[in-house]
């Protein structure tokens, strides 16, 4: 009954959190592009009138696609909060990034193919490290549990911070911050147009909205997940990420997706293979030992 | 109930009785009745063994069947060797004779005809057989189904003057009474027959349609598998020498392999993998593609291929705990990375569904390899899993390139609108290869919750996924890219294409949803067949549990992990079926694509106004990387290091077997 308390409170609460950072986000960065921004309830305000205009859509498949989209974004963040299998929420998160993509092509525009097409290969660059990042969980705890990480006194941080810095590439990607921001952009980018979600429109453009807010909750969870006991440092942890990525956000320009990859493959999985490497070496000389 | 031996005459003889009608009969109709009696005479039988358990079979004149199975033997390889003199092709000629000159020099020089006779029992049906007996029986038949009608068109299309549907049906439906033999067998000389008349049967099919480059690819594929052949033999000369006995149950009934031993493992090993298609024998199977698609779909994706995982699998117990294993797991990982990585780069359908099957077979011997109750468990719900799914994915492709009659990914575009109902059991298929609530997705899951004990296995097996969820993706995006209009019309197609298919579908949810079913009342028994130490899952409530073995921390008492099967499935019907049945749209609410306001007409049209106002038609191409991932680029790298990786595996057993002497 109590994991039913949590989801249903976590299916409710979320949103409210992801929309107040997206609002704290626009603040944040137009003070640092000279600018006053626009409220920080703008976002809600923005999804309200979004409900509120026509319906009208390129297809009837790409509706299909999102609706999964946000089913599953929950589904992931619901893993999360439930402390299930953190392997397994990595695969609902790529299912429902498979989802997005496919939403992307689901209409014959240009731009939108162009944007699923750069969703996939920033799936390639940062899958493996989510998935790496697991098998670290793993090598700490001997267990993939999410419940294993609180129950655990060493906070993760103190032995996967290279996966950790890893993780901080792999968020300005989901984000879609510059220098990542490739396959959409919150800015306006003339060959990109809106990239994936220049198809959607209306009541549809806010469900996207709704899934990034739950997104948002979901990567920052991921987070503070390094520093569990006590939680409230990890979500001041999960909170000063966040910040840093608006910071990246706003210094740094826009690179290719071909720089892109190999950057996250050279650094980030780089970074968290030594990791491994540096567990299978430990745990062989305890074992001599 | 059947008597036993009637139920093996039926899984092995049937099927030759039925070919031989299949050939005889060349009315399309009667044939047609014919194969699908054998199908279901076939699955019926496989349920019997299920039932029956596990049991050993050796046949009443045991000479007389030896006899034959020499005598065709020979005249197997005599075959070759006419195949390889008549094409000139001389490597098909010089793997027939080493084929040929040791085993007549070891069954008749050395005596060890004698040995084998003495083999008893000639068959074991253990649960692993049976699983694979169950996927060789159903998965199998439904496809032989399909190719009634398949080559019907096949034929229709290429305007043959004489139909050659009877010879390609022979072949077919001949073949699940070989498989049913080469994975009951477990006298080493049934086994080796078996695997030849796979090997033939395969090398039939390629070359069916007889154009120059399905005889190439054929003779391709009969060389490199009669490496694999001439591995075997050797295996059994040096078990003979050492006096080991000659069976499978005989390699396996003292545990780990002596080290002496280990070398014929691995040859045993390396005949597997050579089936099974790995790196650097992958060039075969991508030649295999030229074959009309029921062939890919029964030998090279869902049965013929796991018979070389099911060898590597069934001879794991010998090898655990050996640098053998490891050097097996990364031969594996290494495949499923790079074959994945290659289908990204691939434009034709069929080549990427043929890496695809590469990469799979190298997760299920990487799972042989890392050789854990867990991998082992993972490997065998893939096999099952992945006949499914990648026989329904042959299929698909079958059908679609009846429907546009091309087989390149390029010419898909759209196909939602022109095929909704193909489209559709592709997307279910694609779906269920790589994502979760998927079988394929929970195989891949335990694999790598078990691979902690080879770190770098893990790892590819990481990258590996990334890729994976590239080329699928894609490949399924291209089929989506539709004008804005509603009511499509649904294709009408002949019931041997739609039954097989809607079958499988119902096969995936059906393994998918009652996966814990299929492990309790099936693979459970298979993976004590293999690994006799612990159970490494667990059903509970709802969903599958990882328990506490773990080589990080002994003393573990808590799950390992977790995977909510049937909460996954209601999140994925919510996700994906309630928009399907839900999602209203009215035609007013279509509006064409953004085209910089260049838009040449509504929703019916993809043409904008170009440079002077000419109208021009959007043109949207796949992504396939080919400067980076294409085979020109990667193949010198896998390569080398797939050929390192072998040589490693072999140069361990032989240092074993040094260290022994």
């Amino acid at each position: 009954m109590n994991a039913w308390i949590i989801a249903i409170v976590t299916v409710i609460v979320a949103p409210f959190i992801g929309g107040f950072l997206a609002g704290i986000d626009r603040r944040i960065t137009a003070r640092l592009q000279g600018r006053f921004g626009p409220p920080i309830l703008q976002p809600f305000y923005d999804f309200f009138k979004l409900l509120g205009k026509s319906k009208i859509a390129a297809s009837r498949l790409q509706l299909m696609w999102i609706y999964a989209y946000l089913v599953l974004m929950i589904t992931a963040l619901l893993f999360l909060v439930l402390r299930l299998d953190i392997l397994l929420m990595m695969f609902i998160l790529g299912f429902a990034g498979v989802c997005f993509a496919l939403g992307g092509f689901s209409s014959k525009s240009p731009y939108s193919h162009l944007g699923a097409n750069r969703e996939l290969m920033q799936m390639l660059a940062y899958e493996p490290v989510l998935l790496l990042l697991a098998l670290g969980v793993y090598a700490q705890n001997g267990s993939f549990l999410i419940s294993q990480i609180y129950a655990s006194p060493t906070p993760l941080i103190s032995r996967l911070w290279p996966i950790f810095i890893a993780l901080l590439v792999i968020l300005t990607i989901k984000l879609r911050k510059s220098p990542f921001d490739l396959a959409t952009s919150h800015h306006a980018h003339q060959e990109l147009i809106k990239g994936i979600m220049t198809e959607y429109s209306g009541p549809y453009y806010a469900l996207i909205e709704l899934t990034e807010w739950y997104e948002i909750v979901l990567l920052l969870g991921i987070v503070s997940l390094f520093v569990a006991n006590p939680l409230w440092v990890g979500i001041v942890i999960a909170l000063a990420a966040y910040l840093l990525e608006l910071f990246v956000d706003n210094v740094t320009a826009r690179m290719t997706v071909g720089w892109m990859v190999r950057f996250v493959w050279a650094v980030g999985i780089t970074l968290c293979i030594l990791n491994l490497i540096w567990f299978w070496v430990f745990a062989a000389i305890k074992g001599v030992s | 109930m059947l008597p036993y031996n009637w139920m093996m005459a039926v899984a092995i003889l049937l099927p030759v009785v039925a070919a031989v009608l299949v050939y005889i009969i060349r009315q399309y109709h009667a044939r047609g009745v014919i194969v699908i009696l054998a199908a279901i005479a076939l699955i019926v039988n496989s349920i019997l063994f299920l039932l029956h358990g596990k049991d050993t079979f050796s046949p009443a004149n045991a000479q007389m069947w030896d006899m034959v199975v020499t005598v065709l033997d020979y005249l197997i390889l005599l075959f070759y060797i006419y195949v390889g003199i008549s094409l000139k092709n001389w490597l098909v000629l010089i793997f027939a004779l080493t084929q040929i000159i040791p085993l007549a020099w070891f069954e008749f020089g050395m005596g060890g005809r004698a040995a084998l006779a003495n083999v008893s029992p000639t068959f074991v049906v253990d649960h692993l057989a049976i699983v694979m007996c169950l996927v060789i029986s159903i998965v199998g038949s439904l496809i032989c189904v399909f190719a009634i009608r398949y080559m019907y068109d096949h034929e229709h299309h290429l305007h043959l003057e004489k139909s050659r549907a009877s010879r390609f049906l022979f072949w077919m439906v001949l073949f699940l009474g070989a498989m049913n033999g080469l994975v009951f067998a477990n006298n080493l000389i049934y086994l080796y027959f078996f695997w030849e008349v796979t090997t033939l049967i395969c090398f039939q099919l390629i070359a069916h349609d007889l154009t120059k480059e399905a005889i190439d690819n054929a003779a391709r594929a009969l060389w490199m598998n009669s490496i694999g052949g001439t591995a075997l033999i050797i295996a059994m000369v040096i078990l003979f020498a050492k006096g080991a006995p000659l069976s499978l149950d005989g390699i396996l009934s003292g545990g780990v392999a002596s080290a002496v031993l280990l070398l014929p493992v691995a040859l045993l090993c390396f005949t597997g993998m050579i089936k099974a298609a790995q790196l650097p024998f992958q060039s075969w199977l991508l030649g295999a593609m030229v074959a009309p698609t029921p062939v890919s779909a029964l030998l090279h994706s869902s049965t013929m291929v796991k018979a070389g995982v099911y060898l590597v699998l069934r001879l794991a117990p010998a090898y655990a705990g050996t640098r053998l294993s490891i050097m097996i797991a990364l031969v594996g990982a290494f495949t499923f990375m790079a074959a994945s990585g290659l289908a990204i780069s691939q434009t034709t359908g069929k080549r990427v569904l043929a890496y695809s099957t590469i990469a799979n077979l190298g997760l299920i011997i990487a799972c042989a390899g890392i050789n854990t109750p867990l991998a082992i468990t993972a490997a065998i719900l893939l096999i099952i899993f992945h006949a499914v799914s990648k026989g329904l994915l042959f299929l698909c492709a079958g059908t679609i390139e009846h429907i546009i009659w091309s087989r390149e990914i390029e010419d898909m575009e759209g196909l939602a609108a022109k095929a909704p109902l193909v489209t559709v059991i592709f997307a279910i298929g694609v779906l269920s290869m790589f994502l979760p609530p998927f079988g394929m997705l929970l195989g891949k899951w335990m694999a790598l919750e078990s691979a902690s004990t080879i770190p770098l296995a893990a790892w590819l097996f990481v990258i590996a996924s990334a890729a994976t969820i590239v080329f699928w993706a894609k490949w399924l995006g291209r089929f989506l890219q539709v004008l804005p209009k509603l009511g499509a019309k649904i294709e009408s197609l002949s019931l041997s294409y739609t039954v097989p298919l809607w079958l499988l579908v119902l096969g995936i949810f059906g393994v998918g949803i009652g996966v814990a079913s299929v492990y309790t009342g099936l693979v459970q028994n298979a993976v004590a067949d293999v690994v006799t130490s612990g159970q490494a899952l667990a059903v509970q409530g709802w969903g599958l549990t990882v328990n506490g073995y773990s080589a990080v921390s002994s003393t573990a008492n808590f799950a390992v992990g977790n995977y909510p099967v049937w909460p996954l499935f209601i999140v994925f019907a919510i996700a994906v079926l309630i928009p399907f049945i839900f999602v209203a749209i009215k035609p007013g609410e279509l509006r064409p694509v953004y085209l910089c306001g260049e838009q040449a007409g509504g929703t019916d049209t993809d043409e904008w106004y170009s440079t002077a106002d000419v109208k021009t038609k959007v043109q949207l191409g796949g992504y396939y990387f080919q400067g980076v991932l294409g085979e020109a680029a990667l193949n010198p790298w896998t390569y080398t290091l797939s050929i390192v990786l072998m040589v490693i595996m072999f140069a361990v057993a032989l240092l074993a077997m040094g260290g022994a002497l």
